[in-house]
């Protein structure tokens, strides 16, 4: 359990980056931290692995007070995801990687090189590989790994899925998500609200240094003084409801509290005056993307889309190709 | 007006071409939104339009890349950059000086801009940005999404008749995204400049791009109104791109008969979309 008790903190002494911040997150919890550049965020994830002290209150985990517990047992307690994985990555093969948690903490031997082993199983790395010779989405996932390798009961992530692309980010965060389906507690600040919407339980939304909400993601994200206060856009769909509530004077009470394009599509089909609607499909996807094919099939419409001059017949294909510059 | 013509390219030290039988034409002061899956191609053509390529990263150059009348491989990287302004992704390896009003002159100056021009280049280049309070601020005591901001109004400060922007949002909250995008398409059509965005949030390009181009395997897929492009929400998603929640929507009433109007790309869309379903 972390527990912030009226926390406030400063960089240089003087100027408060944190002013008087309250909250509790309980064992197997996934809470997201939201709000603009600047409000606090990154700082009570700093706070909370320890990095940071408090200037005022108390920050306690598992009840003990970090100024009372040594790097090395908070690190136990607590893995960090930075959000640039190469301030992370420091070994030079993706074994070595995994491995640099445990030589840290003194406890490399025959039960570390096991578990190193089931992690390069689980993610399908290769072991030799050079990690900064991989794509970004692969390295986000060896700095994840090479966290969650060391099974601590916390996770905090700042920032996961920046700079991945869809694919990544939905691999990123499957991981994740099974880790907190599995016991472990889950931090996250995020900036993408579609991610939040998706997997947090609880948003806790900040503002210059103050917590503003606190609650179900829900229902921090359709209040209309909290995302004002907070500068917060809710998920799109989210947005959709609030907007059809707003703008129509007897909007259907499903319609107005869908947030996923499931929910949302069903409530619109059943509160719709036409009897001409498909039924849905038997199995909807959990989010958008899920469940579509990993292959384009072999007529693709739009691939002639391309403005511009039509693509030639041939292709060069090697460096002696004619028409090399 | 930015011209690639049969254009593709390996680099030197790679095996594959990692650009290939590029066509497109961007006129000018076009809104250009392209994305695709990591490693597709897409920053190596930022790179060609800015003259990065061919003139720092060498290799295997075929056919043309024609901005604004020069050919990028004939022209002079001083004078590509004169047209193009480039914001790069990672910001802190853009950064030269130590405070934000020195980052905008290095531009000015190395570019031999009048002396007398140049205190209202940075004021205009700071208020477009919404930055005027951070003029002397030194530069480490910015966070991420700042430093993108002084970044790009050190690119504006020249007046580029192109601007070449790797994920210029990747540090920002979604507000500071779109105030960022609000920013660059005003400047845009106030300016006629050329806005070439590279960038994940698809939502974002959808909402603001005139062109949203999607790259896969070097290969262009898709080139056209974000509208035309997001109509093929199945295919883009076996890509690996990302559509809008709002489109998904829009696109699962239209299969299931209660929707017959155009694709949407934006939230306001889709309302009007299920407003036409409750009516």
């Amino acid at each position: 359990m972390i527990e912030f008790k009226n926390v406030s903190a400063s960089y240089d002494g003087e100027l408060a980056v944190l002013r008087d911040v309250s909250f509790t997150v309980n064992d197997g919890d996934f809470v997201a931290f939201v709000g603009t550049n600047g409000a606090g965020k990154s700082t009570t994830m700093r706070l909370v692995n320890g990095l940071l002290k408090p200037t005022a209150g108390e920050v306690l985990v598992d009840g003990v007070p970090t100024g009372a517990l040594k790097t090395s047992e908070l690190a136990r307690r607590i893995g960090f995801l930075f959000q640039n994985p190469d301030r992370q990555i420091c070994c030079a093969t993706v074994r070595e990687e995994l491995l640099f948690g445990f030589r840290a903490l003194g406890e490399d031997g025959p039960a570390a090189e096991a578990r190193v082993d089931a992690v390069i199983e689980r993610f399908g790395f290769s072991p030799d590989a050079e990690p900064f010779l991989l794509n970004r989405g692969t390295r986000q996932l060896l700095a994840l790994a090479s966290i969650i390798v060391l099974a601590p009961p916390v996770i905090v992530l700042d920032e996961p899925t920046t700079g991945l692309d869809f694919r990544e980010c939905e691999k990123v965060m499957a991981v994740v998500r099974e880790l907190n389906e599995q016991g472990t507690t889950v931090i996250m600040v995020c900036h993408d609200m579609e991610v939040v919407g998706d997997f947090a339980d609880r948003v806790i939304a900040m503002t210059a240094g103050r917590v503003v909400a606190d609650g179900p993601t829900f229902a921090v994200l359709r209040d209309p003084a909290v995302l004002a206060e907070a500068h917060i856009l809710p998920p799109q769909i989210t947005a959709i409801a609030l907007a059809l509530s707003d703008e129509l004077a007897a909007c259907p009470a499903p319609v107005a509290a869908a947030n996923t394009v499931e929910a949302m599509a069903d409530a619109l089909a059943a509160a719709a005056p036409t009897s001409a609607a498909t039924p849905a499909p038997a199995a909807t996807p959990d989010r958008d993307g899920a469940g579509v094919p990993d292959e384009l099939g072999p007529n693709r419409p739009g691939q002639t889309a391309t403005p511009g001059r039509p693509a030639p017949a041939a292709t060069p294909d090697s460096p002696d190709a004619e028409g090399v510059r | 007006m930015i011209q690639f013509r049969d254009f593709s390219f390996r680099y030197r030290e790679g095996a594959d071409l990692v650009v290939r039988d590029i066509n497109l034409t961007i006129p000018d002061g076009c809104f250009v939104g392209i994305t695709g899956a990591a490693g597709s191609g897409k920053s190596t053509l930022t790179y060609a339009v800015n003259g990065i390529i061919p003139h720092c990263y060498p290799g295997d150059f075929y056919g043309e890349v024609v901005v604004e009348g020069l050919d990028t491989m004939e022209a002079s990287l001083t004078d590509l950059s004169r047209l193009v302004g480039s914001v790069c992704q990672d910001i802190d390896s853009q950064m030269v000086a130590t405070v934000v009003e020195d980052e905008l002159l290095y531009g000015l100056e190395n570019f031999a801009v009048p002396r007398e021009e140049i205190p209202d280049r940075v004021t205009e280049a700071l208020a477009a940005m919404g930055i005027a309070d951070l003029r002397d601020r030194t530069i480490d005591s910015l966070s991420g999404g700042q430093k993108q901001k002084v970044a790009v109004a050190s690119v504006l400060a020249l007046r580029p008749q192109v601007l070449v922007l790797d994920e210029p949002t990747a540090e920002l909250d979604p507000a500071s995204s779109v105030a960022v995008f609000d920013l660059l398409a005003r400047y845009a059509r106030e300016h006629g400049t050329t806005v070439i965005v590279v960038e994940q949030k698809i939502a974002l390009l959808s909402d603001y791009a005139d062109m949203l181009v999607i790259v896969d395997g070097g290969r262009i897929r898709f080139a056209d109104a974000p509208e035309a492009v997001l109509a093929h929400a199945d295919e883009l998603l076996a890509l690996g791109v990302n559509v809008p929640r709002a489109t998904t929507l829009v696109n699962t009433l239209a299969d299931r008969g209660l929707y017959a109007g155009p694709t949407v790309r934006t939230v306001a869309g889709a309302v009007t979309a299920a407003k036409e379903v409750l009516a």
